[in-house]
């Protein structure tokens, strides 16, 4: 494992310049300005165009910064029918989904380190083989249709229980713990389930954390899946509607068209459109994102490190 | 002190929220302008407590006059709730009674919400009720008010209650809730006007007490439709009278039927009672464990509240249930839900449960069994309930005419039954859905007459009675040997030939039965009892001893993840047999056309699928080819980053960078529908203004460069997220290297060449080498969502070509030509990977997988 070094401190070169370096350092901070820039430019402009005027969006009038400012995109647009639902669902996902897979490899990247259980490694190499081959898309969704979880909400939850990759790193993590700790709780009587409650739970908060936040976006994220696994038109989540408004532009319209407060309809600026309603809900869904990422940024900074060692 | 704030703050609150509107009224156009003047445009809860139905002009539309809101439980709940508060602020010693106060109060308020709600619903043609969230507030302020006292339970004193009373206390009150279920606990009201007969109007003035409900609401409404003719008169000759409420009579004739399904709250019910009654049981038992009463009396309450809600929610499924919550629905009555005490006693015995558990002033954990016999207790207890499961039952026959798939009867077959060795009549005499013999004595050509069947069906029965006697008989006789406990090693052997023997049951299920006549197979409890019976071998080995060995307790705690690994990672491979049949949806797997490997051999011969196969492959090597050529850009990035001194700044960009790789692929492509939008975009206005274009030019709906442009895409999104790696492994470089190199004159390109790149060089061939092996599993998520019917045909993957002919293609789905591409694509990328692997061992000596 590698040793986490302090971070490189630049020193203050008291030296003056070069005129090469001063070039350099120019062209340097602008090339990365400008992909900085790249990267956030979109979210700015989706956003100027869900609170500025939805005649100004349609007439593509609004490039730069908002104008006409509103936010009745947003009330609206929770009263499109089963907006409201796929919401539910999308946290309901996100909430049990992260909860069940990181408890489940936690404890299991737990029992994985034990030497003295029957079978160790067999039962190991058997979770951790399944990294490297999968039975492909149509037996995947034929046994999951076979095990009863088509138009099932618990598909977004329980099959995620063991995933070898989290497994092989919270394993790691702990076998990187000085044993004695363990040692001293297992002398005091405590059981195994003990032990990893009180003692090892504690001092796996940091991997915890990081499977947290990966696992939170992967299924706060995720589409396909609700696309392939609920046929019927149940339990969609709110990415699966954005991908539907995109590529169901006609239907959605009709759907704007029926939801419009009758009062509303003289007033061009706030008129539902399906391009606005497309945006606003792209908003809504980024929104839990970029509220929660400034927070768990260091996290998978850590996280990936861990992982690169194992590889 | 803080805790006496919160909960006045809180009270506060709750109160506030009481003057906000509850509910939005929209008045039907057809009550005439005076009349609907006279509504409120809001109610706010206040106004439903003070003034009951009152709040609305009741008097003016008669119709309404069945409007009832029990305002007092509301009011009683927010009495509650001050009193919890009071307690709350009282003191340390008061927080236990903070708490169920609290939980009576949100059992109270919570009723008064959906009770209002569900009204709501009901008030369909005169005018809309419309609840705003503000109803839950004071069910919320009791939920907030119950936490804040679990928060203080830390500091607060043991309470002071014995085990006895203790007890005493969470049985009486789990069999009080059972007695609730006795009383009424919904109401349901129409108006005499919509029937002709008022007698019968009266009959369907009605309250039902939950258990009622449990016994089947439906054929309980049937049995009175039949007996008072009550529905029969809505349902026929009264139509009329209906019709002025609705535009449609057909359509209302058409929503009057009694429902079939209320399988459901029934089911949740059932398992409520059975719950309360072992909590009760356990609650009264001197030494048994304190949290399974409490843990019971949880789930129990769980249960009620499922029933209630399906009680009280017309909407969605359940929405026409029984003939009369159709009439409620229809704004023609109303149903509500009377003050349902038992939730509220499970409530408090939950509360109490876990007051007397945290607090108690004795050690509580207490097994009952001694902890000598405890493993044999499991063993005994595993075999009796596999020996219940044999005579539940085990297979299921289904009968079929020849060459056709649907199946024409289901007959299950039960241990118990077959232990007479008579077959039952409906085996021996299979009849269709309607009561007509599926085999007549005068057979068709290719059929079966019905003596042959029953000849076949006696002599299977036979058999699966045979097995049955034996597996009972094995499953008793280790039962017998595990009391006696004389030698350890004759249960086990029992017992597991009492699994083989259900094994050969299966067997017997499975291809015992003529394909000309139909299919049977294993029930769940047969499947379930194997494993059980094993188990039972397992733990009789350790009949004698206080403890399982460590590695098999370790090896049981395995156990349920393997299970999960097997059921979702290893069952699927069970489908690559898929690509050796001619698989058609919906027929059974041993009726399926066998095809050998048909199908492998089309993606050669079959030039429509050639064609398709070599396109699709071009699309993946050329995407993936191009992220491969350009799998140096983060390290550069990285590199580069590296030189960058001002730390706010790098910060600032490793943070912003790194957020595409976030998002989804959806909301990719809306940054992309809204920036490259052909005339409105950004991109489009940008490229017009500087003259790159004439004309707008449609970005995404064209087939021009789209491996570039979803190379740019994928770069835009990965780059600065494959950069932190690399950003890792430089923080892991020596710095006394680049101090050397300083002191010998190298300048910063100099560094940048001969130690930061050599250092990388490492991590960036592991992850090259991934990503070669990965070169065909570019997945299809960004794929799809750019795919549209211009440029389907250079955008289209692997993954989601066998996506969009299966699932996507409903009618000409190519099940098993897909599952044969799948099984080629796993082969030829576990191959790469260990090829990888193998060349990385060679060249680095480290293995990468």
């Amino acid at each position: 494992m590698i040793k986490k070094q302090p971070a490189p401190e630049m020193k203050k070169h008291r030296k003056v310049y070069s005129k090469g370096d001063i070039a350099f350092n120019i062209v340097n901070y602008t090339v990365f300005f400008l992909i900085t820039l790249a990267c956030v430019f979109p979210f700015y402009y989706l956003f100027i165009n869900t609170i500025s005027s939805n005649e100004l969006v349609r007439l593509g009038k609004i490039q730069l910064y908002p104008r006409e400012i509103q936010f009745e995109n947003y009330v609206q647009v929770m009263k499109i029918e089963g907006i409201a639902d796929a919401l539910l669902v999308s946290v309901a996902r996100t909430v049990l989904g992260t909860l069940w897979t990181v408890a489940g490899c936690a404890f299991l990247g737990y029992l994985v380190t034990k030497q003295e259980m029957w079978l160790r490694k067999v039962w190991y190499r058997m979770i951790v083989i399944t990294m490297y081959f999968s039975a492909g898309l149509i037996p995947w969704y034929m046994n999951l249709r076979m095990l009863g979880f088509l138009d099932n909400f618990w598909v977004y939850v329980i099959p995620g229980l063991v995933s070898p990759y989290n497994v092989i790193l919270v394993k790691t993590f702990i076998e990187g713990m000085p044993p004695a700790l363990e040692e001293s709780a297992t002398l005091d009587g405590a059981g195994y389930i003990r032990c990893f409650v009180s003692v090892v739970m504690p001092l796996i908060t940091p991997i915890l954390a990081t499977l947290c936040i990966f696992s939170a976006v992967g299924q706060w994220n995720s589409f396909t899946d609700t696309m392939m696994l609920m046929p019927s038109g149940k339990y969609y989540t709110l990415q699966f509607l954005l991908y539907k408004y995109q590529h169901e532009a006609q239907s959605l319209a009709a759907l704007v068209r029926t939801t419009q407060d009758s009062g509303s309809m003289a007033n061009l600026s706030i008129k539902q459109t399906a391009l606005s309603v497309q945006m606003t809900v792209a908003m809504v869904v980024t929104l839990p994102i970029l509220l929660v990422y400034p927070y768990f940024q260091r996290y998978f900074v850590k996280g990936i490190m861990i992982g690169a060692v194992k590889g | 002190m803080k805790k006496r704030w919160a909960g006045i703050i809180v009270l506060a609150v709750v109160l506030a929220t009481l003057f906000l509107p509850a509910a939005k009224v929209y008045v039907h156009s057809q009550l005439g302008e005076e009349t609907a003047a006279l509504f409120p445009k809001t109610v706010s809860v206040g106004d439903v407590m003070l003034k009951g139905a009152d709040c609305l002009p009741t008097a003016e539309v008669p119709q309404l006059g069945l409007i009832a809101f029990d305002g007092w439980m509301l009011i009683a709940g927010l009495v509650l709730l001050a009193l919890a508060a009071v307690a709350l602020a009282m003191g340390e010693q008061w927080i236990h009674a903070s708490i169920v106060l609290s939980f009576l109060s949100i059992g109270l308020t919570f009723t008064f919400s959906l009770q209002v709600n569900n009204l709501c619903g009901s008030l369909l043609f005169t005018l809309l009720l419309e609840t705003q969230a503000w109803i839950y507030a004071p069910a919320i302020g009791g939920l907030v008010m119950a936490v804040l006292g679990f928060a203080s339970l830390k500091e607060a004193p043991a309470m002071n209650i014995s085990d006895r009373t203790f007890r005493l206390l969470s049985g009486v009150l789990a069999i009080l809730a059972v007695l609730c279920l006795l009383l009424p606990s919904h109401v349901v009201s129409v108006p005499e006007t919509i029937t002709a007969d008022p007698a019968d109007a009266a009959a369907m003035n009605r309250s039902t007490p939950l258990w009622k409900e449990m016994l089947g609401s439906e054929s309980n409404l049937r049995a009175e439709a039949a007996e008072k003719g009550v529905y029969g008169s809505v349902l026929t000759g009264d139509i009329e009278v209906l019709v002025p409420y609705s535009n449609d009579a057909n359509n209302i004739q058409g929503i009057f039927t009694i429902g079939s399904s209320t399988a459901a709250p029934n089911a949740y019910l059932i398992a409520a009672v059975i719950l309360l009654a072992l909590t009760a049981l356990l609650a009264f038992l001197p030494r048994a464990d304190r949290w399974f009463p409490l843990s019971l009396s949880v789930l129990a309450l769980i249960c009620i509240g499922a029933t209630v809600m399906s009680i009280m929610n017309l909407g969605s499924g359940d929405m026409y249930a029984t003939a009369t919550r159709q009439l409620c629905h229809l704004g023609l009555g109303s149903l509500t839900v009377t003050p349902m005490l038992m939730t509220l006693l499970t409530l408090a015995s939950a509360g109490c449960g876990v007051l007397g558990v945290r607090y108690a002033n004795e050690p509580y954990f207490i097994n009952p069994i001694p902890k000598k016999s405890r493993l044999k207790v499991i063993a005994l207890a595993l075999a009796l309930v596999s020996l219940a499961f044999v005579l539940l039952p085990s297979t299921t026959v289904s009968f079929t005419k020849p060459g056709k798939n649907k199946v024409l009867a289901t007959v299950d077959v039960s241990g118990l039954e077959s232990l007479t060795f008579h077959a039952p009549e409906e085996l021996l005499h299979p009849t269709d859905s309607k009561g007509k013999a599926i085999y007549q004595e005068e057979a068709k050509e290719d059929e079966l007459n019905a003596s042959a069947v029953e000849a076949l069906m006696q002599k299977l029965f036979t058999s699966f009675s045979i097995s049955t006697w034996i597996t009972l008989v094995l499953i008793a006789a280790g039962i017998a040997a595990v009391l006696a406990h004389k030698d350890k090693k004759l249960p086990i052997l029992l017992f597991l030939l009492a699994f083989v023997a259900r094994l050969v049951t299966w067997l017997l299920a499975a291809l015992s039965m003529p394909r000309s006549i139909g299919s049977s197979g294993a029930t769940a409890f047969l499947y379930i009892s194997l494993p059980l019976l094993l188990f039972a071998a397992f733990f009789s080995n350790f009949v004698n001893e206080e403890e399982l060995p460590k590695k098999y307790k370790l090896f049981l705690m395995m156990l349920p993840f393997l299970v999960a690994v097997f059921l979702f990672s290893y069952l699927p491979l069970y489908g690559w047999s898929y690509a050796f049949y001619n698989y058609k949806f919906g027929i059974p797997m041993d009726q399926q056309e066998f095809v050998g490997f048909k199908w492998f051999a089309e993606m050669f011969t079959n030039q429509g699928h050639r064609d398709n196969i070599v396109r699709v492959l071009k699309n993946t090597f050329g995407m993936s080819g191009l992220n491969l050529a350009t799998s140096f850009l983060p390290m550069v990035f990285a590199i580069f980053l590296n030189e960058v001194n001002n730390m706010r700044f790098k910060k600032a960009v490793q943070i912003f960078t790194t957020l595409p790789n976030f998002i989804s692929w959806a909301l990719v492509f809306s940054f992309a529908m809204a920036m490259f939008a052909m005339d409105t975009g950004i991109f489009s206005k940008f490229m017009l203004s500087i003259g790159a274009i004439q004309e707008p030019v449609a970005w995404l709906n064209s087939s021009e460069h789209i491996w570039l442009k979803m190379w740019g895409w994928s770069t835009w999104k990965g780059l600065g997220w494959g950069a932190i790696m690399y950003l890792a492994a430089i923080a892991g470089i020596d710095q006394e290297l680049y101090e050397a190199a300083k002191v010998d004159g190298a300048n910063r390109w100099k560094q940048m060449r001969y130690i930061t790149l050599p250092g990388l060089l490492p991590t960036f061939i592991v992850l090259f080498m991934l990503s070669v092996s990965n070169i065909l599993n570019n997945g299809m998520d960004q794929y799809m969502v750019f795919q549209n019917s211009m440029n389907k045909n250079t955008i289209e993957v692997l993954d989601l070509y066998v996506y969009n002919i299966t699932i996507a293609s409903k009618g000409t789905a190519l099940y098993s030509f897909a599952t044969a591409i799948g099984i080629l694509k796993t082969l030829v990328s576990v191959t790469l990977l260990f090829s990888a692997n193998f060349l990385s061992k060679k060249l680095r000596g480290e293995s990468i997988v």
